[in-house]
């Protein structure tokens, strides 16, 4: 059974906004990233897993029981982490967590001040004067600290400094090795591709593509671009017998296309010449999903024509 | 004289927190990056800025005036992105936008339709109440209103942080746009690309100090770059150490596992590099971008003096 399950979940605010029959599974154990352009559905797809919201039409499902009837127990399975997020009047963080954890039934704190101590948060610092970045240390600690199955996160890394970012993901990816199934929404292609299984774009409330984040690590094809100190060598470069993708001429730089196994093979033959730089262009998930904006907006112009 | 001016700026929040002698200065027509941990007093430097705090000690001045005291002469000049959203409840995105407009005295509607086009927040999404709207909606809609007075200096504290990748882009090719028209421009972000292709000069902040100022084409034309290797056998590894001993003496090693290394060269031992490796068996070649990201990890890391726990 999958621990996720969206069943033409439809939540239509009207005029064209909302979410459209989305149909997407996550299954025990595993990370699925969540990726769309501002306001193209992310949090309210979530919102509707959580039961916040009643759909339109279909359903969402987590563990086999729909969101919105059963709000209160799959509650208890789900550590959740908001987009946005806005604390309840309290005092400090120490006193937040202690609300939530009576909140969940949650006795033993051990985990949760290992977190603490790995995040490096100060929780006794008062709520409202903290920053963003404690804001959001203090909510992960309270989605984590009880060991649900489940966690969901919305934008969980935005606003954070590289280094916190990396701390944060390095917690999320434990999580995951645990066997614990997560969903995450983001803007960084780069983040979801490091911890994701799989990841699933949406656009103007539909969602256009999941994709196998091991299909995109390992392309059989390679791509690499090579400048050379001069002219002479470039013209031989380009005559020889290395498929090329892009050519600037005035740059004495090339781009070719190789098997992925070939690399060392590149290398050899490179060997006869004298090198400016070398770079891969790795294929990247951002890549990826370009190229499916890009033939969904050219099928729809394609379309409107006929 | 500076278009902005930090000078000796102190603000103690005690506990080691706040700000402790800043000094910074931009120039019209610059762009200068501000970079820092959270929590190391960008927001600080920058609400000073802004006039909404008052230095214990220094100063800050924009247009050569005190900012804390000369605030009202110096605003209608200045655009401002908070790094927190947080816009006033019960109004429409389009009454939202009037009231700022009123606010201003300004109302440049070929600005502010341009604005509204380049960051696509149309009829239909400006019709909701502010309270309903996303996150990334709501970071728009402070952009917007910041820049539709068209105003000549610009104070961007994370301005980006929540927009989706393709309005990053777009809000890249503004500030680039902007900088051309000789707008002034401080802008803190975490964002390694978008400092690195807007900035002109770069300061680093650490625990309220300013540690590390610096031109943004130096590290751009540096001339190490890094690359990442995995070799078929731990034993290939080996060799190349051995070998590159002698033959690659820029070379250093960031980070290595069993076969994988990620190591970093000058330029000019480039071609020794490549002889070497491909006498070894290797699976993957490539190269890490962000040079600059590599470079700010460095004063990014280091322990802050942890005291938490909830016993």
């Amino acid at each position: 059974m999958s621990v996720i399950k969206l069943d033409k979940l439809t939540k239509d605010y009207g005029g064209g906004r909302g979410i459209f029959d989305l149909d997407l599974t996550v299954e025990q154990g595993e990370m699925m990233g969540y990726v769309g352009t501002n306001g193209s559905g992310k949090t309210t797809t979530i919102r509707n897993i959580l039961g916040f919201l009643k759909p339109t039409r279909g359903a969402a499902y987590v563990n086999g029981l729909s969101s919105w009837e059963h709000s209160s127990e799959i509650a208890a399975e789900i550590g959740y982490v908001p987009g946005e997020i806005a604390f309840p009047d309290l005092k400090t963080g120490v006193e937040f967590l202690k609300c939530q954890a009576e909140f969940l039934g949650l006795k033993n704190m051990n985990y949760a001040d290992e977190l603490i101590a790995r995040l490096q948060l100060d929780p006794r610092a008062n709520l409202k004067r903290m920053s963003k970045g404690m804001k959001q240390k203090t909510a992960l600690v309270a989605a984590l600290m009880n060991d649900a199955p489940v966690i969901i996160l919305d934008e969980p890394t935005t606003g954070l400094d590289p280094l916190m970012r990396a701390t944060f993901l390095d917690i999320i990816k434990e999580e995951h090795k645990k066997g614990k199934t997560i969903f995450m929404s983001s803007h960084s292609f780069e983040e979801l591709e490091s911890t994701c299984d799989r990841v699933a774009m949406v656009n103007d409330g539909h969602i256009v593509d999941v994709c196998d984040v091991a299909r995109i690590k390992n392309r059989p094809e390679k791509e690499f671009k090579i400048e050379f100190h001069s002219r002479r060598d470039y013209l031989r470069f380009i005559g020889g017998a290395y498929e090329i993708i892009r050519n600037q001429e005035q740059y004495n730089q090339v781009t070719v296309k190789i098997p992925a196994a070939d690399a060392a093979a590149l290398l050899r033959s490179l060997r006869a010449y004298d090198v400016k730089f070398i770079s891969e262009l790795p294929y990247t998930l951002e890549r990826h999903f370009k190229k499916v904006l890009i033939e969904k907006k050219e099928k729809e112009t394609h379309e409107k024509r006929n | 004289m500076h278009v902005i001016e930090v000078q000796n700026l102190t603000k103690d929040y005690g506990c080691g927190r706040g700000v402790f002698n800043v000094n910074l200065h931009v120039d019209k027509g610059e762009v200068f990056g501000f970079l820092g941990p959270n929590g190391a007093g960008k927001s600080t430097t920058i609400r000073h800025l802004m006039g909404f705090s008052k230095p214990d000690s220094g100063s800050t001045k924009i247009f050569g005036k005190e900012t804390f005291n000369k605030y009202y002469e110096i605003l209608g000049d200045v655009g401002y992105i908070p790094g927190e959203i947080a816009l006033p409840a019960g109004l429409t995105g389009k009454a939202f936008i009037a009231m700022m407009q009123d606010l201003q005295h300004c109302h440049n509607q070929k600005q502010l339709r341009g604005m509204l086009d380049l960051f696509e927040l149309d009829e239909k999404t400006l019709s909701g109440e502010t309270k309903r709207m996303s996150l990334g909606v709501k970071r728009k809609l402070a952009v917007v209103t910041a820049f539709m007075s068209d105003p000549d200096v610009l104070i961007l504290d994370e301005p980006t942080s929540g927009l989706d990748p393709v309005m990053q882009e777009n809000f890249i090719g503004f500030i680039r746009e902007e900088k051309k028209r000789g707008k002034t421009i401080l802008l803190s972000s975490h964002i390694f690309s978008e400092i690195d292709a807007t900035c002109d000069r770069i300061a680093i902040i650490k625990d309220g100090r300013v540690v590390s100022e610096f031109i943004a084409d130096d590290l751009k034309h540096a001339s190490r770059k890094f690359y990442k290797v995995t070799f078929r056998s731990p034993l290939g590894k080996t060799v190349f150490f051995e070998r590159a001993k002698n033959k690659v003496p820029s070379l250093t090693v960031l980070s290595e596992s069993d076969a994988e290394i990620e190591i970093s060269a000058e330029d000019k031992d480039l071609n020794e590099l490549i002889a070497l490796l491909s006498d070894i068996s290797i699976i993957s070649f490539g190269n890490r971008k962000e040079s600059l990201e590599d470079y700010f990890m460095a004063f990014y890391k280091e322990d802050k003096d942890f005291k938490g726990a909830l016993k």
